[in-house]
């Protein structure tokens, strides 16, 4: 139902009135995000404020009328993080522009509005880039990619998302702007690092779902935009030849700026779907093949790691597969081809992203591949490296979009996944309401998240029940 | 069109995966920057890009929205300019779709729509009351045009009765490239806004009597100037299963011509910039992007500039879908906007193939107060002839 009329217009007075909706098919649009086979809500308002101030002023009257606020920015979050709460509103974030680089400092600062795309633009023209590439960089909000601590294209070398956050200015379920990092001083020349006055306030809004706060501006890490790549994949006959190669890379400081590794079977159905498509020649893979695009910004450099992977990958057993077109076309075409991988079959998908230790990596495999087994689900999950030593995973489970009952399937079959993994060992790394009764045994650490909440948001305004139901 | 059918086009409304990257991706290596010229200049709701639309097509067709002119909005509120299913990477084509669902929805009370459509039954196009206007500007060209022939050059509506140098240009153009050619004694409208409004019954009727009419003129081959003309004869007539003879637009004509420097052209006196505005049925509708471009720069002392999206990216006029008749302001705010990108890169002339894209950028460009010259290629190249 749309929101009392005289609260509409409080709104409407903080941010304008066109920037304010009611109108029924504008808030069904906003019942749904990229995710799938999860019960659309639909809101009660939609704001679009353009600024902090006006983010600030929404809480207030959001805090006092007791109306749950779900942000929203690219509506591009697979696992129901966006959904709006019954009653509430969303507020949409992305008219919050802007982008602000201080070369000297190695830093940008952005509004939450934009995007990866449009950010990668301004930076390559400096000859600059944020490593960190999420695979739906074209419509995903850098913001929103703190907001659920991403992973993507780079994170093999620079890690998740959250390694790359410098400060954040936030506005507080109450209302209060506040920055932090290194320009909570306000005469900081920029931002230029994160550990600042004390403990990492900074992290506790990366990964929190918009359940603490609204992020209105990122600062983060720039690193000079690499020139120098090599290309090649490589085929081992055991998992853990493969798992030894991932961990070698790392232990031998080897830039894989991103590392795949793939099985048997989902080779041959990305193969299938994309060869033509993206011009992969047949080749000859392995039980599992790991696709490494190495990216350094001298070629010296380059040479000599490419060299030494060369190197690793024999000395264990594997094949030099000396094939580029793959991890090119995973490099280059970072922000088009793994959507296009990802849509190419025509099924709708559910996925549970998480992360696993390269040598736990083949655990979330084999729990995926029982589980599409048990169901006669389709289906694939493959894995890059993303960061010091974990694996991201993700998991994609196949279904017919008319199809109730087979969506009913998934559901199902992902709380059973999601038990498994957690107990293998994974971590999600954002703790997305799909994982809320897969955790056992951190009601500590459950609880002392809760009271953080509670003492930040006593009214539980802010995207209640997303962060791991609390 | 061919008969929808409604479990198809559900089916492939339901590829749409909500990604949303058809709002406003950038992607420099191929062009984006932005791809909806309808978010970036209204509110931006979702409903003002094809994510929303979608949903909302969805929504009414399964009776989950009630069929109302509010809630259709986000149907009719798009150019169809076609940028979205360009990025889009789902096995569908979004903008095709949704003007099927138009087609679908047609019983959805419009009020805009059912008047152009009417006008165009009643008077042959969506204009004007006395059609012999659309002939008006033989009176001017200074010679005879024969209403038979083997050439035929099917004027369009817009060119015809609202900016008639094109026609006259056109015609010139064609007498110095010894091409002989008809204009129709009464020539009905193709059609195009009724297609792309969901009056498809209408519009099958009326490609009827077009064809028919071009038939008793004996062409061969049909040259047009308006790219809704060209893509509604030469792509949506065949589909509703008429024959047609071949059909061109002027500039694909004049490529060969100008390739051939069979046009004598003069040189403009001082260094001129001019960029090129693709119109969306030329270009991502039937793929004609290096003609104009090279009947530009065929101008001597032309300098050809490329706004910051262009080809297969470039963002719309704001004219099309039926968009300037839905929402004439909304319309100007994106004609401006791509006046905008012409200023961004210095030209002087924001060059065009299409009258309806002339007259819309036109609009735009008086709304943000700018002097560049809005002008069709046709023009460009008759002020040009020795
Ligand atoms: C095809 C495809 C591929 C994908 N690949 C990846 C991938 O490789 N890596 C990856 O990490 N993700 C991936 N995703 C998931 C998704 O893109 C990410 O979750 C992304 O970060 C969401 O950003 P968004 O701007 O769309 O945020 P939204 O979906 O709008 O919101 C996501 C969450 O963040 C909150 N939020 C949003 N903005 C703010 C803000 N300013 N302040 C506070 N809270 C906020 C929301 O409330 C919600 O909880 C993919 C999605 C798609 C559709
Ligand atoms: S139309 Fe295509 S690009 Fe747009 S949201 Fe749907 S799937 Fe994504
Ligand atoms: S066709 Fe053009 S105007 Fe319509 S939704 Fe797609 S990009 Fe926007």
């Amino acid at each position: 139902m749309a929101i009392d009329k005289k609260i509409a217009k409080e709104f409407e007075n903080a941010v304008g009135a066109e920037y304010v909706s009611t109108r029924p098919d504008v808030l069904l649009t906003y019942s749904q995000t990229a995710s799938m086979a999860v019960e659309p809500v639909i809101p009660s308002a939609v704001i679009r404020p353009a600024n902090a101030k006006e983010v600030s002023q929404i809480l207030k009257l959001a805090n006092k009328h007791r109306i749950p606020v779900t942000p929203r920015s690219g509506g591009s979050s697979l696992q129901g993080e966006a959904i709006p709460k019954p009653g509430g509103i969303v507020v949409d974030l992305l008219r919050l522009g802007g982008i602000t680089l201080y070369e000297n400092l190695r830093s940008v600062t952005v509004g939450a509005g934009v995007t990866y795309g449009e950010l990668d633009k301004f930076l390559a023209k400096h000859g600059l880039f944020l490593p960190v590439y999420p695979e739906s960089s074209l419509v995903c909000t850098v913001a929103g990619n703190v907001a659920v601590n991403g992973a993507g294209v780079g994170s093999s070398l620079y890690g998740c998302t959250g390694e790359m956050v410098l400060g954040l200015e936030v506005v507080l379920p109450d209302g209060t702007i506040i920055q932090t990092g290194s320009e909570a001083n306000p005469n900081s020349p920029g931002p230029f690092i994160r550990y600042a006055f004390g403990p990492d306030l900074t992290g506790l809004f990366i990964g929190s779902l918009g359940s603490f706060g609204i992020i209105t501006k990122v600062s983060v890490k720039t690193f000079k935009r690499m020139k120098y790549f090599d290309y090649n994949m490589y085929g081992f006959d055991t998992v853990e030849l493969a798992e030894q190669f991932l961990i070698e890379i790392k232990q031998n400081d080897i830039n894989g700026l991103f590392t795949s590794i793939y099985s048997g079977e989902v080779l041959d159905l990305f193969m299938d779907m994309l060869s033509e498509e993206l011009g992969f020649p047949p080749f000859e893979h392995a039980e599992r093949t790991v696709s490494m695009t190495i990216g350094r910004v001298r070629e010296d450099m380059l040479e000599s790691d490419a060299k030494l992977a060369r190197e690793i990958c024999e000395r264990l057993g594997g094949r030099v597969l000396n094939v580029r077109e793959m991890p090119q076309q995973e490099w280059e075409g970072r922000f088009w081809n793994f959507v296009r991988a990802s849509y190419i079959h025509g099924w709708h998908w559910r996925t549970l992203y998480h992360h696993q230790t390269p040598t736990n990596s083949h655990k979330s495999v084999d729990i995926i591949m029982d589980a599409m087994d048990k169901y006669r689900f389709l289906g694939h999950t493959a894995g890059f490296q993303s960061g010091h030593s974990s694996m991201n995973l993700y998991p994609h489970l196949y279904f017919d979009p008319q199809d109730k009952d087979e969506e009913e399937k998934v559901v199902k079959a992902h709380q059973e996944i999601a038990k498994a993994l957690f107990k293998s060992g994974a971590v999600p790394f954002k703790l997305a309401e799909f994982w809320k009764d897969a955790i056992e045994d951190m009601d500590e650490y459950m609880d002392f998240l809760k009271h953080i909440k509670n003492s930040i948001d006593p009214n539980n305004i802010m995207n209640p029940g997303v962060l791991g139901g609390i | 069109m061919a008969e929808i059918d409604l479990d198809e086009l559900i089916e492939n409304l339901l590829q749409c995966r909500r990604c949303g990257i058809c709002r406003n991706a950038v992607y420099e290596e191929r062009g984006f920057d932005g791809v909806c010229p309808v978010w970036k200049n209204s509110p931006g709701f979702e409903t003002s890009f094809m994510r929303g639309r979608i949903q909302v097509a969805l929504a009414l067709l399964e009776g989950v929205l009630e069929k109302t002119p509010e809630n259709s909005e986000a149907l009719f509120s798009c150019t169809l300019c076609g940028n979205c299913t360009e990025i889009c990477a789902a096995e569908f084509n979004p903008a095709d779709c949704l003007e099927e669902v138009r087609a679908v929805l047609n019983d959805i009370p419009n009020d805009v729509r059912d008047a152009i459509a009417e006008k165009i039954i009643q008077f042959d196009n969506p204009y004007e009351k006395n059609r012999s206007l659309k002939r008006e500007w033989i009176k001017e060209v200074g010679f005879e045009i024969p209403t038979s022939g083997e050439v035929l050059y099917f004027t369009g509506c817009t060119a015809g009765m609202k900016l008639p140098t094109v026609v006259i240009s056109a015609a010139r153009i064609l007498k110095a490239a010894n091409i002989e050619f008809a204009v129709l004694e009464e020539e009905p409208c193709c059609g195009s806004v009724m297609l792309r409004t969901g009056k498809t019954d209408e519009a099958r009727l009326n490609a009827q009597r077009v064809v028919s009419a071009i038939q008793k003129s004996g062409a061969k081959k049909v040259i047009v100037t308006c790219a809704g003309c060209l893509k509604t004869l030469r792509e949506d007539f065949p589909k509703l299963g008429l024959e047609i003879p071949e059909v061109l637009h002027i500039t694909e004509i004049l490529q060969e011509t100008a390739a051939c420097k069979k046009l004598k052209l003069k040189p403009v006196t001082k260094r001129l910039k001019v960029t090129y505005h693709d119109p969306c049925h030329l270009s991502r509708a039937m793929g004609v992007y290096d003609a104009p471009r090279e009947v530009i720069m065929s101008i001597p002392n032309i300098e050809f500039v490329e706004m910051e999206t262009s080809r297969e990216t470039a963002m719309c006029c704001g004219a099309g879908g039926g968009l300037r008749s839905y929402d004439p302001e909304l319309a100007k705010k994106i004609a401006a906007d791509r006046v905008m990108s012409a200023h961004e890169v210095g030209a002087e002339i924001i060059a065009t193939a299409c009258p309806f894209c002339e007259s819309n950028l036109r609009l735009g460009a008086e709304q943000i107060n700018s002097s560049i010259r809005v002008a069709d290629i046709v023009d460009l190249i008759a002020e040009r002839l020795m």
